[in-house]
């Protein structure tokens, strides 16, 4: 099964010419922060209330189970800072030390053999990217799994509101429903988008720098 | 951040039948480490009765874990096209269920129906 951090970055493909989509201004950064904490949520690593956010000490399943280094670098990091309490202290701090977890991110994809890495030159210059999905299965059925949570009026599974929320959160559902879909099913969206306490936050810091950026741009 | 002093206070789920309705009362704190036994209390009173009522009266805390756990009951209600509500929560829990939105995925009622 592919990490939340995953699914995120496989929505940020795009799936005809292996590009990185665009997506709401930091969007993409905060999001990939909010899926690591869904990540250690899921893994039974941390708890969170409506502000604050819990490390669990004796968790279930034992620390070295999750082979995971993304998570185990930002739990070692939570445990050295305990002065930091809230979900939005923490989103904050890891989106200023999330070093390359994007690339780090790819980088798990290509080891799965979900995606491939190409560099090309553009007018022979300038340097392209791009990460071609080998096969279209998992990205597909990631959005199908969104759209049935937005599309359907069934109660979706915990992991599938994560993935609502963060994807609302950073604007990639436009990449998975088309607008009249989004705009028929906006209020379902808000609902499950509101229920997890580390989406809502992460929606605040989006909106937050939005709001300072349009401030410090010239009128 | 932790909170090793309230985490022996440790969840009580029992659960009995009154007129027509399964009711499964919930004391103490409704967080990660209860998260799971709550969640398989609800679901099985769930998957065997039609009319389930969660009594929150003695809950004392809930967490977004303990959040998922109602909802994902909840879902197991709809699967199985059973009555579910969750009653008696304190105004502090209604305020956790207020702010995730809980009122709009499950029936959140401020008395037992029995």
């Amino acid at each position: 099964m592919l990490s939340m951090l995953e699914e995120v970055v496989l929505l940020t493909i795009d799936d005809r010419n292996g590009k990185l989509r665009a997506t709401r201004e930091f969007g993409t950064a905060y999001a990939l922060v909010g899926a690591l904490f869904f990540d250690l949520v899921l893994a039974g690593r941390i708890d969170t209330d409506t502000e604050e956010i819990y490390v669990i000490d004796q968790p279930k399943q034992p620390p070295e189970s999750d082979g995971n280094l993304s998570l185990d670098r930002v739990l070692a990091h939570m445990k050295q800072h305990p002065e930091l309490k809230t979900v939005r202290d923490w989103i904050e701090e890891i989106y200023i030390e999330r070093g390359d977890l994007e690339g780090e991110t790819l980088q798990s994809l290509i080891d799965r053999g979900i995606l491939r890495h190409e560099n090309s030159k553009l007018l022979w210059i300038i340097n392209v990217e791009r990460f071609p999905l080998v096969s279209n299965e998992p990205q597909q059925h990631v959005n199908l799994r969104l759209a049935h949570a937005i599309l359907s009026d069934e109660i979706p599974p915990t992991r599938d509101i994560m993935l609502v929320s963060i994807a609302n959160a950073c604007g990639l559902l436009g990449y998975v429903l088309s607008d009249s879909a989004l705009e028929t099913r906006k209020t379902r969206i808000q609902w499950l988008s509101q229920m997890e306490t580390i989406s809502r936050k992460v929606t605040e810091a989006i909106l937050e720098l939005e709001q300072i950026a349009r401030t410090a741009l010239p009128q | 951040m932790h909170r090793e002093d309230k985490r022996h206070e440790m969840i009580q789920v029992t659960q009995e039948n009154r007129s027509g309705w399964t009711v499964v009362s919930v004391s103490g704190r409704a967080d990660a480490s209860a998260a799971d036994d709550l969640e398989t209390a609800l679901c099985s009173a769930i998957e065997g009765n039609s009319k389930i009522a969660a009594d929150f009266a003695g809950v004392t805390y809930i967490s977004s874990a303990g959040l998922r756990s109602v909802v994902q009951a909840a879902r197991a209600a709809q699967v199985h096209k059973a009555e579910f509500v969750v009653c008696a929560a304190s105004p502090m829990v209604l305020k956790v269920f207020n702010m995730s939105g809980m009122q709009n995925i499950v029936r959140i009622e401020e008395q037992l129906p029995c």
